[in-house]
């Protein structure tokens, strides 16, 4: 655990922000990543997106600050998480790619730190802008995203000794797959449910015929 | 023994309090109307409000010393006040006195050429600003013109022209006239827009056309269908216009029902162009959250419109029997109304006036005219409405501040308050307001002069900052450089 959260690990994450392909080489071969603070990056991305939607200035934020609930948020954005990188995984571990599910969950992870703090400068930044100075804000953001999903594509590419071309084709059977699991685990629920209150109800009728 | 006696006694006190408390509400409390509030806010949820308008009572043909009415359709108010209602079932006109309370005449003959004559399911009816009676005679296909006197003066008969279809027919059913007597027909199935004829009767064109939209995926699919499937389809027609008025600029407000409950209401100016203002929800077709199953489903159906005041009208819902109140600009200032079998509610609500503070409404089903007076939360906010029309800011923000107080959360309140305080110069409580309000084009405006200010006040100070931060940086960088100076030297030591 210590190992993990050494402070060569965090100087690395940021050495893997400002060189994604040499960075992300040396994870999948040298081990130089770390799952736990691809996890840490994980929440403080989902912590920065529930910053930006409560307390982003008035003139950029449409949301009600009344639906924002920053628990489920964190949830969503880990069950999220945790879904792209066991779809991805179990895609590529068909398609030949070499990169281990550790090594994915650290691709992904730290591709969202670029995101993290753009929306966190955005949203500072969002509090001192007028109606047309609303685009920097945009701007601002959108940076951010557009190198976490430069980030990511590069970092699955790396990790999985692919080229481009079967990047993108992972990437979108990917989303497949993780469409289908959840598919599943609702199916799955519902018929739990199912067999469920058919129990109860059979337990209800021995409660009244008794 | 004493103990329970004296603690029998608390209690009976404390409940005798709680019961004397019981009847007493406090002022301003929010009247019980046997229908629903609200409105919707900038995210366009439904907001429960207090209630602008209350029931107060109904006029049936027998409370006014007259048969009943059967089926009125229409009624209008003339300048003097008098109430016209047409009594469409009985096939007659009753003249009501503005206070509803007896009948001061009754039309349902007139002399024409020495023989007298009738009318057929009047179904609208309109006074002009001198006094002339207007009846869309609707089964006689005609519209008659009377004398303020009751007197035959003209009729308007079906009109020919090369712009009408062949199989034209005429049945007027809501007919206005404008300030130049030029009269505005509606007649049942002209999509093409509303009749306009001349003050001597002689037909001029349609007028108001409303443009049919087909969306793009409407244009893919029948780029797809068969003739015989394209045949099957609902034809693309527009909808008809359902109710018109007239505003004191001379613009024809007109209503019609739209499918797609975006836009209920036209202000068509003298070329026949809609120039209505649609506010910030771009949106004056009434409910903006309707269901689209079950009872009372889809969007409002807007039978009628009045102009009121200073901009506003509001706009009778057949559907589920609200009445929407619009200000000048399209902003939704409050609804009322409801459709059910209680006291103040409606069965087939078909027309809608002011008269005088009250509004009025006709209801077709129930056969009698319902009315409505203002509450106190109704006439602030109509009363506030009315000063920022005449461009009174100031005075209106005492009106807006007393709506707060009754609905914390009214954001056309705050807005107003916004806006006079703008205008004041005082922009830090201007954003506030404008906040309050979700109006983020006037907080911008407020802002800009806000930040503004803040950087003349201090532009001393950072202007001094800057410089300092420029040489405190150019010192840095010297000592940084004359020692590396030295350890160069040393090195060459």
């Amino acid at each position: 655990m210590k190992n993990l959260l050494s402070k060569d690990k965090w100087k690395y994450a940021l050495h893997t922000v400002s060189h994604p392909a040499d960075g992300f080489y040396e994870i999948r071969h040298r081990d130089r990543g770390s799952v736990v603070v691809a996890v840490i990056f994980v929440i403080l991305f989902s912590v920065a997106w529930s910053v930006n939607r409560i307390s982003a200035g008035f003139i950029v934020n449409d949301i009600d600050p009344r639906e924002v609930n920053s628990i489920s948020e964190l949830i969503t954005v880990l069950l999220f998480f945790f879904l792209l990188c066991v779809s991805n995984w179990s895609i590529t571990c068909l398609m030949d790619g070499k990169g281990r599910l550790k090594d994915i969950v650290i691709a992904i992870g730290y591709s969202t730190l670029p995101a993290t703090v753009c929306i966190l400068i955005g949203t500072v930044f969002s509090r001192f802008v007028s109606e047309d100075e609303a685009a920097f804000y945009t701007m601002i953001c959108g940076i951010g995203i557009a190198y976490t999903l430069f980030m990511m594509l590069v970092g699955i590419m790396t990790v999985h000794n692919f080229t481009l071309g079967k990047t993108i084709i992972t990437l979108f059977l990917t989303i497949i797959a993780l469409l289908l699991i959840v598919f599943i685990v609702l199916l799955i629920v519902d018929l739990i449910n199912q067999v469920y209150s058919f129990l109860y109800s059979i337990y209800q009728e021995l409660l009244f015929r008794a | 023994m004493r103990k329970t006696t004296r603690l029998k006694r608390i209690l009976g006190v404390f409940v005798l309090s709680v019961m004397a408390a019981l009847p007493v509400t406090p002022a301003g409390a929010a009247q019980e109307v046997p229908y629903d509030t609200y409105n919707y806010n900038y995210w366009e949820d439904v907001v429960r409000t207090p209630a602008a308008y209350t029931p107060e009572g109904s006029v049936s043909g027998t409370d006014v010393g007259t048969t009943a009415f059967k089926e009125p359709r229409d009624f209008c108010i003339s300048a003097e006040g008098e109430i016209y209602v047409a009594d469409t079932g009985n096939n007659r006109i009753v003249v009501l006195d503005s206070q509803m309370k007896k009948v001061n005449r009754i039309i349902d003959t007139f002399t024409v050429d020495g023989e007298e004559d009738r009318f057929s399911a009047p179904y609208g009816v309109c006074v002009s600003e001198n006094g002339e009676l207007f009846v869309a005679d609707s089964n006689n296909a005609r519209v008659v013109v009377l004398t303020p006197q009751g007197e035959y003066k003209r009729v308007v008969k079906e009109p020919k022209s090369e712009i009408l279809e062949d199989d034209f027919a005429f049945i007027p059913i809501k007919v206005t006239v404008d300030y130049a007597d030029r009269i505005y027909v509606i007649s049942k199935g002209a999509f093409e827009g509303i009749l306009v004829f001349e003050a001597d009767g002689t037909f001029s064109g349609y007028f108001g056309t409303i443009e049919v939209k087909i969306s793009v995926w409407e244009k893919f699919w029948r780029r797809f269908a068969s003739k015989e499937e394209r045949s099957n389809t609902q034809l693309y027609i527009p909808t008809e216009f359902t109710g018109i008025d007239v505003d004191s600029e001379g613009f024809i407000y007109a209503s019609n029902i739209d499918s797609e409950g975006k836009q209920a209401v036209r202000r068509l100016n003298p070329q026949g162009k809609d120039v209505i203002q649609k506010g910030e929800n771009k949106n004056v077709g009434g409910d903006i959250r309707y269901s689209n199953y079950g009872d009372y489903n889809g969007p409002s159906e807007i039978v009628d419109v009045v102009y009121r005041n200073k901009g506003m009208y509001s706009l009778l819902d057949r559907k589920r029997g609200r009445i929407f109140t619009y200000d000048k600009e399209g902003n939704l200032l409050y609804i009322f109304g409801g459709i059910g079998l209680q006291d103040g509610t409606f069965q087939t609500p078909v027309a809608i006036e002011q008269n005088g503070e009250e509004i009025i409404v006709l209801d077709a089903g129930r056969n009698v005219i319902m009315k409505f007076r203002e509450t106190n939360y109704g006439s602030l906010i109509n009363d506030a409405v009315g000063l920022r029309y005449n461009g009174d800011e100031k005075q209106a923000i005492d009106k807006w501040n007393e709506v707060l107080r009754l609905d914390e959360n009214n954001e056309l309140a705050n807005n107003g308050i916004g806006k006079a305080y703008l205008t004041a110069g005082d922009n830090e409580n201007a954003m506030h307001y404008f906040e309050l309000g979700m109006n983020k084009e006037y907080y911008s405006i407020a802002y800009k002069r806000y930040r503004n200010k803040i950087l003349a006040d201090n532009l001393g100070w950072i202007m001094t900052g800057v410089i300092a931060l420029i040489a405190a940086g150019i010192v840095f960088k010297k000592i940084k450089r004359r020692k590396k100076g030295i350890v160069r030297e040393e090195g060459l030591l």
